[in-house]
């Protein structure tokens, strides 16, 4: 029974504090925008602070939020995402979402790109996003 | 006598509701602006020019407004209409134009139009991206009350990278030019707009 317990707490001490999972950037080419989207797991009991996203894929990475005012959608920059304790974050189309301003090079389907989360606590996560053009669609899947 | 009466009745009724029946399908779709008179010269991803909405007399036109340069909302909705497009392929049903329009011109050339579809894998066949003078492109912004006015910009290498806060729709017009229904278009349903296509024929 100890053992068991102590495994438990292994495993919860091992898990990682924060996770960025789901990574996938929209194709694009070089010179235009497109954006990122992840979902951000926090397991810890406090809450994290996503405050930067850098890569070297355009000229500019910045975290942003899709909104609807009378009828129109525009996007705006915002300064930090909070990840309450033991809550998840979706990046998400039509939402959230890490924008890459002025690529760098073309984004292409089925590749992988780099890129790092900057978080408060956590500190930064690497990861990789696959270029994919996910639907959006309802009604068909 | 009785049977006669019950036959006359039904001999009546039948057609009638029949009637009632074929024409409640397009009539379920407001009448709104009238776009048969309109001929705006636009050019498409081949750099061939388009007549909207002249040309495409006799079809029914699923209509976007974008700009290419748009990261999140603009390709929701080309991938909605290409969702469309490939439930109608799959179903076998003709006679259906896909137009994407930009409201940036000035930006979106032919050339970035084309290479926009090739990344997306649009089959062109009856999907096509529009561009034209912005002159042209106002006005029929215009008629289909299609706002687009630039808001978040960034500063990169002292030139401005800007964005546009912009109606984001899809609409269907008639054969006859009549502008029918429209969808709030990156988060459109697609089996809705495929059922009122169906309708619409």
């Amino acid at each position: 029974m100890l053992n068991l317990i102590i495994g438990i707490l292994l495993l919860a001490t091992l898990a990682p504090k924060l996770e960025v999972t789901n990574n996938w950037v929209r194709p694009s080419s070089k010179d235009m925008n497109t954006a990122v989207y992840a979902v951000i797991k926090n397991n810890s009991d406090k809450a994290d602070t996503l405050y930067s996203v850098s890569s070297n894929l355009a000229k500019v990475t910045e975290i942003h939020e899709t909104y609807e005012k009378d009828g129109s959608m525009g996007m705006r920059k915002v300064d930090f995402i909070v990840i309450p304790a033991k809550k998840s974050f979706e990046l998400k189309p039509g939402s959230h979402h890490i924008m890459l301003i002025k690529l760098n090079q073309d984004i292409q389907k089925g590749k992988k790109y780099e890129l790092t989360y900057k978080f408060k606590r956590a500190g930064e996560i690497k990861v990789s996003a696959v270029a994919n053009d996910k639907a959006s669609g309802h009604g068909t899947h | 006598m009785k049977i006669l009466k019950i036959f006359f009745h039904l001999q009546i009724s039948i057609p009638l509701l029949l009637l009632i029946s074929l024409s409640g399908c397009k009539s379920d779709f407001e009448l709104n602006e009238n776009l048969q008179g309109f001929s705006f010269t636009l050019s498409d991803q081949d750099g061939k020019t388009v007549k909207f909405t002249s040309d495409q007399k006799g079809k029914l036109i699923v209509v976007g407004f974008i700009f290419t340069h748009c990261p999140d909302i603009c390709p929701l909705t080309v991938n909605n209409m290409q969702l469309v497009q490939k439930e109608l392929k799959k179903e076998g049903i003709e006679g259906v134009e896909f137009l994407a329009i930009t409201f940036d011109p000035e930006r979106d050339s032919v050339k970035l139009l084309k290479k926009f579809s090739a990344l997306r894998e649009i089959d062109e066949k009856n999907f096509r991206f529009l561009t034209g003078p912005r002159k042209e492109i106002d006005s029929l912004m215009s008629v289909m009350r299609i706002v687009a006015v630039t808001g978040d910009t960034t500063m990169i290498d002292g030139s401005a990278s800007y964005f546009y806060t912009h109606t984001d729709r899809i609409s269907i017009i008639d054969q006859r030019g009549f502008l029918r229904t429209e969808y709030p278009g990156s988060k459109a349903n697609i089996e809705e707009i495929v059922n009122d296509i169906k309708k619409l024929r």
